[in-house]
């Protein structure tokens, strides 16, 4: 008897077993994610060299920091970074109100056509970024708007193109866009919650905005963490949006955000400098994300 | 370099995102195609397949006709988005991975690109070669050639003209401008006639355009000295165009606002509000499509000079057919590439389906290009560009990294145009940042 349950014990704690189980997701993970990340690592501590020749034979060198310093004394990259900082300082807190709002809303007892309207606010996630983008854009262009136009017959002029306008015309299609994507997530964590907890919370007297404001935000603080962190992160990544509408405006440069200036750097064929921006973004991204997280953690353990 | 529309053209830069989220993903294996100085160009036995990528409609009728005349050369057509909406971005990968085709468009302002990567097949020795510069015209040949090698065949051309609005220059009675300084007082005259007038568009997205204006004044944006570059984007003769040109922008003379190709812009062209264009011979049709209520009101007149009583003048776009360097059948590549652009039949349809304005010489004189068209009034206006084609300055070459140096140029543009600076800055920038792209490529640039 007890060597049997030995034996199958031995066979339970097969160390190899558990690997085999995960491969399919580690190999798609390894191939997919991590490889090309270390290769891009490897790629950003190398540079071209050519000898012989006006275009040389080229060799790939090790250049060790060399992209990293011409990246931090390449201004438009900085200028970039500071740009998408701007904008998630902005957009991010925005959107997120939206998004809490229309998710609490939905979820009040009184709400009506709860499924249509969830369905509506959902739908622009539906919309590819490059449809939205050009939709938008057509919307913007002041000789095409027809909101312009309707503008323009009261006396306002809107320059949604502009320089000092651009970048919030970008953050309203990136809002409208992400908006019901990230209330669908809230609202999804606010079904979830305990019926018998707001019943109680009813039951003490609470009005719906207290239950909203003060029962149902702090229970589904997670998944605002969540969005929020999600949202930094699409925020560094801003691409698809200005991209499309650099082609209506003159006020998007190749190195609006740090996603296009990579992009330039990559069509270029300056592959190394391309790969050390991506790294540097990526590298952003982490901070700020796992700064959230850690800040956020300390609010929920006070 | 084809007409484009507004939408054809966001959907491009719709491409180029999707494209740019993969390149971003770390595309591309390591090691470089070894180099191609080899000059032998033997034929391959047997059954040849070839693979050619070309964007815009029509080519599938000149490719049909090649096979039906070769069986044993083979050319399968795939149709791509433009050069730089992600297809040259793609071939970069292609011949990093050695999935290129066998041929494809390369531009002339972009052939430097490829050769940096060693993309680009040396078809000097190749059958026909020797005397096939003879059918080009002669600018052409030191735009696929460095005067040994030879990376391309000729296709199109874009030497430069005036389409203007006949009827209102007409009424204001001004004769179309001979030179710029008359263009200017043009300008003038006709916003005192009405506020709405511009003389024309000035792009931020076309920066191409630009290069062409300084290149008929002259300019040269870059030279070579032995193996090294130079780099001359902010000469004097640069910097009097950016002048010009900027002059017109402070006095609000030219539209800021309208981008090459958009759907704004043709409807500013429909509406009155921009009266010239300074274009190329392909550029006909974008203005007969963009704005039919103008349809015989245009008129094609040379470009205006710097100089009283000169004919200089640049070129805007234009590409040749290039045999890829990972291609395993140059000779009979090189062969389908020579009969695509010289050949008489093969150049007709070109013209006719693709809507090019020809590389060949003897082309210039096909039936399509000789009558006149209705849009312009009956004027034969492609006898303007036929002149033109044998004036664009012959030796005005690019640099290695020309997709950086546009974009440079594009962002500089861009911020005159915003009021953030002016078109001599731009130059001024743009000739540091670029010599700046060379270094970082490896390549040596002379002081």
């Amino acid at each position: 008897m007890t060597l049997t349950i030995r034996a199958r014990r031995r066979r339970i704690g097969n160390p190899v077993a558990p690997f085999g189980f995960l491969l399919p997701f580690l190999i798609p993970f390894l191939l997919i994610f991590i490889a090309p990340i270390g290769y891009a690592i490897v790629q950003s501590l190398q540079k071209t060299q050519r000898v012989g020749g006006l275009f040389g034979v080229p060799t790939t060198v090790w250049a060790g920091l060399e992209q990293y310093q011409r990246a931090f004394s390449d201004q438009d990259f900085i200028d970039s970074i500071l740009r998408v900082l701007l904008f998630g300082v902005v957009q991010v807190p925005v959107m997120m109100i939206i998004a809490l709002a229309l998710a609490l809303l939905l979820d009040t007892q009184s709400a009506r056509l709860k499924r249509f309207h969830r369905l509506a606010i959902f739908a622009p996630y539906g919309i590819p970024g490059v449809v939205a983008a050009l939709m938008w854009g057509f919307l913007y262009d002041p000789r095409l708007s027809p909101i312009t136009d309707l503008l323009g017959r009261v006396g306002i002029e809107p320059d949604f193109l502009g320089a000092d306008h651009i970048l919030w015309s970008i953050a309203n299609v990136v809002t409208w866009t992400y908006a019901g994507y990230n209330m669908i997530i809230i609202y999804a964590a606010l079904q979830a919650l305990p019926g018998d907890v707001l019943e109680a919370a009813s039951i003490d007297g609470a009005g719906p905005w207290r239950l909203a404001l003060q029962i149902k935000v702090p229970l589904i603080a997670p998944a605002l963490v969540l969005t929020a962190v999600f949202s930094i992160i699409g925020t560094l990544q801003l691409f698809t949006e200005p991209q499309v509408l650099k082609t209506i405006t003159t006020n998007i440069t190749s190195t609006y955000t740090p996603t296009i200036a990579s992009y330039s750097a990559a069509t270029a064929n300056d592959y190394s400098y391309a790969a050390t921006l991506s790294v540097l973004i990526a590298v952003v991204s982490f901070i700020l994300s796992f700064g959230f997280l850690r800040v956020t953690s300390r609010w929920n353990a006070a | 370099m084809k007409q484009r529309s507004t939408l054809r053209r966001l959907s491009a830069a719709a491409v180029a995102a999707a494209i740019a989220a993969v390149a971003l993903a770390g595309c591309s294996s390591a090691g470089t195609p070894s180099s191609t100085i080899s000059a032998d160009c033997a034929p391959s036995t047997g059954k040849v397949d070839l693979t050619f990528w070309n964007w815009g409609t029509g080519m599938d009728k000149a490719v049909d006709l090649w096979n039906k005349k070769n069986p044993d050369i083979q050319v399968t057509l795939k149709t791509v988005p433009n050069g730089n909406a992600g297809t040259y971005q793609n071939l970069f990968n292609g011949l990093k991975a050695n999935t290129a085709p066998d041929l494809a468009p390369i531009e002339y302002d972009t052939v430097a690109s490829f050769r940096l990567v060693n993309g680009l097949k040396d078809i000097s020795s190749c059958t026909g070669m020797s005397d096939a510069s003879s059918k080009f015209v002669d600018w052409t040949w030191s735009q696929v050639s460095d005067g040994k090698a030879v990376y391309g065949v000729p296709q199109d051309i874009g030497p430069l003209g005036l389409y203007y609005r006949k009827d209102i220059f007409d009424k204001a009675g001004l004769p179309a401008p001979t030179t710029w300084q008359e263009y200017y007082d043009d300008a003038v005259a006709l916003k005192a006639i009405n506020p709405d007038y511009e003389i024309t568009h000035f792009s931020q997205t076309d920066p191409n355009w630009f290069t062409g204006l300084l290149w008929q004044n002259g300019a040269k944006l870059f030279g070579t000295e032995g193996d090294q570059w130079k780099v001359t984007i902010d000469s004097d003769k640069s910097k009097q165009v950016a002048d010009y040109w900027q002059k017109m922008i402070d006095e609000k003379l030219v539209s800021t606002d309208l981008q090459g190709f958009s759907e704004a812009l043709s409807k500013a062209w429909d509406t009155d509000k921009v009266l010239t264009w300074i274009s190329a011979p392909w550029g006909w049709s974008t203005i007969r499509d963009g704005a039919p209520d103008t349809s015989g009101k245009w008129a094609v007149a040379p470009i205006p000079q710097w100089k009283e009583g000169d004919t200089a003048n640049g070129n805007w776009g234009g590409s040749s057919t290039a045999v890829l360097a990972t291609s395993k059948h140059p000779y009979e590549a090189a062969k389908f590439a020579l009969w695509l652009n010289s050949d008489p039949e093969a150049v007709s349809i070109l013209i006719k389906e693709t809507g090019i304005y020809p590389a060949s010489k003897a082309a210039a004189d096909d039936p399509s290009l000789t009558g006149g068209v209705d849009f312009y009034g009956g004027q034969k206006i492609f006898d303007v560009f036929k002149t033109a084609a044998t004036q664009v300055n012959t030796d005005f070459i690019w640099g290695p990294t020309m997709t950086d140096t546009y974009r440079f140029l594009a962002d500089g543009i861009a911020a005159s145009l915003a009021g953030n600076g002016t078109l001599g800055q731009a130059l001024t920038e743009t000739q540091t940042k670029t010599v700046d792209s060379i270094t970082a490529q490896g390549l040596s640039v002379a002081k």
